[in-house]
């Protein structure tokens, strides 16, 4: 999988458009392949306690020790039995080595960047517009293109906070 | 002026007799065993002057560069030699540790040079002792 | 460049001791320069520096160096006879100051190989024209009487040192020629000869090329070798010697002491039986003063190098420089290595009922000694004791103490620890300001002192010793000690700590390091140097170190440096705790006990602990900490692991033991939030990740 990943990356004119996609629940989601190093089936994972629920643990991938985490969980989706059929996407954002343990991938496609539309916008109890960056149109199907760096990082506290303040200054206002 | 030069090395017997020939009659020896001969020899042969200059390699076969040095000041002592009579001892070597030098200065050399031999201040050196080029 | 030699030359050593001298004499003048005029110690000590200086530069035919030197030594001659009264002092300072500063540059000039053609006649008249204002006001007092001349011994005995050999490169040079070629010895020499105009020192071998015809078939066998020193490149060297015939030529740059050792001298030997202090003690005992006899060459052939005649029998030792980089990915294998080993002994493929694995557990035993073996070379290449650091800090004692008029004694001990070589770099600016910190502001001045009851001088005791997989240094002094009321008001004042807690004593000696925290209104010289202790601490986190604080008011301080060893292999117990598998230090392991042998105590807090025979201790349940899935405790089947950690012991629930083994410690990645208990983790034989406990945490 990563030859054809690899040869794809050395024409760079092509590389911006093409995305690694895969399915999640009823939803099917697009990264750009400039961050994806490999791609391989489960395996053992080691827990690390007192981390989030969507983080399940260490894998160890040739000797390098890599934390993953499961993407139904992150985007708040009931988390669905791992099968041989599970993939993880070993992705790479600004130096950090993260697997993704994803539902099933999907194939490699291009998408011109006019086919891209913004997202819709932030709509209170759906945890997954954060991550989205974009809509990319796939012949008929559309794929929702995430932002790596916003999967992996923990927004939630973030999100709460800038909520908080924006309640706080409504109050003020009306006061 | 006679110079006894002492020295194993092809190279820098080739080298140091060059640069000596310019003050004075110099003999090469190859090893410590024959330094001391020639130096005996110059002391007790009449119508031989004896060695004004000594130049010592210090790593050489037989006796190497300290024996000889002790050798001659010991015989220069038994005999009362005066002082001006006394050879200038230089030692030439690559070695140059503190120790190795003090050593050679206690034993009673003139002048302890490091090689590669810096030529400036060698000449500079033999000035100092009282020798000068003939030109 | 002397450094890499480490020969103790003469050159070196009067550069050293001299560049010594020079920064005394400009910390005790700089000390002075506001004073009226100079004491009597402090003119004994100028004349002593000019006149060894004098002395040393003499011997070497620095003749500038001399001749300011010996004018400077006069002045303070002079006045030191004399003591004339009137004395421009200020004036004075310059000149000393100019003299020092001038001798500095040549001295500088030296060391990187030049010559120090300094012009002294303006410093040199300055000196003259006050040295005769010294002597008119010794003239002008009737009760002075003029002192005898200051007569000026020239040196008798001389030493040059070799032409510098910064520019000299040393090459081993070996030459093939083709199979077909005829008189190689012909051309081999013809090489020489090219070379001899550029070469400072040339050996070859074979030697007879020019006389022998049998040493064309040496040279067509063996090849030519060569060894040069000139301050050519390689690339011009190849030139030179570049020819028709010529298959092949290698040239490999090397160092003066290989250079030295000849042709034969092609394995560099590495003490591996001795321990450091052996090795050591060995050396000073080889180095003796030279004896006569001692140079004795016992064979010697035109075109070889020199054997010693008492060197005949002894293996040569020697030292070679390795780039850090190289002994980093050295490391790295090792420790994959002892991975790959697990995993080949510990091969799932290998669970075959009824297989005989006698002659394959004796071989895998013996791989794994070997490995065992590789790892303890391999850590101690990269260990270097903390000798030179303690040492650098001798100075620093000295300097500051005297700056500050205070009398303080650095006792060193455990200085032959070793560290790794990384973690050297980080501590040495830490354990200053550590060490500042205790002259500044941690022992009080002598009359402070003798008013308490305490000995004029104060001790700083610096000590360093191995303790559990890591290296304690710590720095005791007898001062005043830390004032816990006043630590603890200014933390509060400065908003850094919550005001309700009940802190206790180390906690509050711990908000030092806190940033944005200095009890000291006015940052002195010596330990405001912009580095407070919280840059301290966060330097020892770099290497995984952390800083613990002890005090006793009135009695002294105590700061310990603990910094974890970094070559992290280390023997461990695997064991599991329902699912998940974890790792103990085996070390750490006091034993294992039945839960049915000792009794489970519930206190009214919530806690659990234990009591096993008569002991009792706290009682942790891991599965239930970490939410190990589907965990229960077993009370027939399980066992508790007694844990040890710095003399306080812990139980902790187990599942089930799995053995004994190697494993490689890596860190936990730093996208997961640290978990107290947790140290590392690694990977085990088949692959699967196990979690390191760390004792220290849990209790």
């Amino acid at each position: 999988m990563s030859d054809i990943i690899e040869e794809m990356l050395e024409e760079e004119d092509t590389q911006k458009g093409m995305y690694m996609t895969f399915k999640s629940g009823r939803e099917h989601f697009g990264i750009s392949i400039k961050f994806v190093n490999e791609i391989i089936g489960i395996q053992n994972i080691t827990a690390i306690p007192e981390s989030e629920e969507y983080i399940k643990g260490l894998i160890n991938l040739r000797g390098k020790i890599i934390p993953v985490i499961d993407v139904r969980l992150r985007f708040k989706q009931e988390p669905l039995e791992y099968n041989d059929r599970t993939c993880i996407i070993i992705i790479d954002v600004q130096s950090t080595v993260i697997g993704l343990i994803v539902e099933k991938i999907e194939e490699v496609v291009t998408i011109q960047d006019e086919d891209i539309e913004p997202p819709p916008k932030l709509v209170h109890g759906n945890a997954m517009n954060k991550y989205v960056w974009g809509l990319g149109k796939v012949g008929e199907a559309v794929k929702l293109l995430l932002d790596p760096d916003k999967l992996i990082k923990d927004e939630d506290l973030e999100f709460m906070e800038e909520a908080a303040e924006e309640a706080q200054a409504e109050e003020n206002a009306e006061a | 002026m006679k110079i006894l030069l002492a020295e194993d090395d092809f190279a820098s017997r080739k080298f140091m007799s060059k640069l000596l020939g310019e003050y004075g009659e110099c003999d090469v020896t190859v090893n410590g065993l024959e330094a001391v001969d020639a130096y005996l020899m110059a002391l007790e042969d009449e119508d031989e002057d004896n060695y004004d200059l000594v130049i010592l390699d210090v790593m050489m076969p037989m006796l190497d560069g300290y024996q000889v040095l002790d050798t001659i000041r010991k015989i220069e002592k038994e005999r009362n030699l005066p002082a001006e009579q006394k050879a200038r001892v230089i030692m030439t070597t690559a070695l140059n540790q503190e120790i190795n030098v003090k050593k050679a200065m206690e034993i009673g050399c003139d002048a302890y040079v490091g090689k590669p031999v810096n030529v400036e201040k060698f000449t500079i050196l033999l000035e100092r002792l009282g020798f000068v080029a003939k030109k | 460049m002397s450094q890499e030699f480490n020969t103790e030359g003469m050159l070196d050593i009067f550069l050293f001791e001299s560049g010594q001298l020079l920064e005394k004499l400009d910390e005790l003048v700089i000390e002075k320069k506001d004073a009226e005029s100079f004491e009597s110690d402090d003119i004994n000590e100028i004349f002593r520096v000019m006149h060894t200086i004098k002395g040393s530069s003499g011997i070497m035919m620095f003749e500038n160096i001399t001749k300011v030197s010996h004018k400077l030594e006069d002045i303070f001659y002079y006045i030191r006879e004399s003591k004339p009264d009137n004395i421009p002092h200020m004036e004075l300072v310059g000149y000393v100051l100019d003299v020092s500063g001038f001798i500095s540059g040549e001295l500088d000039k030296i060391r990187d190989g030049e010559e120090p053609d300094g012009d002294e006649s303006e410093i040199m008249e300055n000196l003259e024209k006050f040295l005769k204002t010294i002597k008119h006001e010794i003239q002008k007092d009737e009760k002075k009487e003029m002192p005898p001349e200051n007569v000026y011994v020239a040196p008798s005995q001389f030493y040059i040192p070799p032409v510098s050999t910064e520019n000299s490169h040393f090459y081993k040079i070996h030459m093939t020629y083709r199979s077909d070629t005829m008189m190689s010895n012909i051309r081999a020499y013809s090489a020489t000869y090219a070379l001899k105009e550029v070469a400072e020192d040339l050996l070859f071998t074979p030697e007879d090329i020019l006389t022998n015809e049998a040493s064309a078939d040496v040279i067509l066998k063996d090849g030519f070798k060569m060894l040069l020193q000139a301050q050519c490149s390689k690339e011009e060297i190849l030139e030179m010697i570049d020819g028709s015939e010529v298959e092949k030529i290698d040239i490999y740059e090397c160092s003066a002491k290989e250079y030295q050792l000849g042709f034969e001298s092609n394995d560099a030997v590495i003490d591996l039986t001795s321990t450091v202090e052996q090795i050591e003690e060995k050396a000073e005992k080889e180095k003796k003063e030279p004896k006569p006899g001692d140079y004795v060459i016992k064979s010697k052939e035109v075109g070889k190098a020199k054997k010693l005649a008492k060197n005949e029998v002894k293996p040569k030792q020697t030292f070679i420089s390795i780039n850090v980089e190289k002994m980093d990915q050295l490391m790295d294998l090792i420790g994959e290595i002892v991975i790959a080993e697990a995993v080949v002994a510990q091969n799932p493929d290998l669970k075959v009922p009824g297989l005989d694995l006698t002659n394959f557990t004796k071989a895998t035993g013996q791989l794994m000694k070997i490995t065992s073996d590789l790892q303890e070379v391999i850590m101690s290449m990269r260990m270097v004791p903390l000798n030179p650091t303690f040492q650098k800090m001798n100075r620093i004692v000295f300097d500051s103490a005297r700056k500050l008029g205070k009398e303080i004694e650095l006792v060193i001990s455990g200085e032959n620890t070793e560290v790794d070589k990384n973690i050297i770099e980080n501590i040495s600016d830490p354990l200053m300001h550590i060490i500042r910190n205790s002259v500044d502001h941690g022992i009080e001045t002598k009359e402070n002192r003798m008013a308490v009851g305490k000995d004029p001088k104060g001790v700083i005791k610096l000590t360093a010793k191995n303790e559990g997989g890591k290296v304690l240094i710590v720095v005791e002094d007898d001062g005043q000690g830390l004032n816990k009321e006043k630590i603890l008001a200014k933390a509060r004042k400065n908003g850094l700590i919550n005001k309700d807690i009940e802190y206790s004593d180390k906690e509050i000696f711990q908000f030092i390091t806190l940033p944005g925290f200095s009890t000291k209104e006015k940052v002195t010289e010596l330990s405001g140097r912009g580095v407070g202790m919280d840059v301290v601490v966060k330097n020892l986190s770099n290497v995984g170190g952390t800083l613990e604080i002890d005090s006793v008011q009135g009695k002294g301080s105590t700061m310990t440096m603990k910094i974890p060893l970094t070559l992290a292999i280390i023997t461990g117990i695997v064991l599991k705790i329902g699912s998940s598998t974890f790792v103990v230090e085996t070390n750490a392991v006091k034993e294992f006990v039945r839960v049915s042998e000792g009794t489970i105590i519930e206190n009214p807090t919530g806690d659990t602990a234990v009591r096993i025979r008569d002991e009792i201790m706290p009682l942790v349940n891991l599965g239930e900490k970490y939410k190990i899935e589907g965990y229960q405790v077993d009370p027939e089947r399980d066992v508790m692991a007694v844990l040890e950690h710095e003399g306080k012991k812990v139980c902790v629930f187990i599942s089930s033991l799995i053995g004994e083994q190697e494993i490689v410690v890596k860190p936990i990645p730093d996208y997961f939030k640290k978990v107290q208990g947790l140290s590392g983790c690694t990977q085990l034989g088949d692959g699967s990740v196990a979690l390191i406990l760390d004792v220290g945490g849990l209790i």
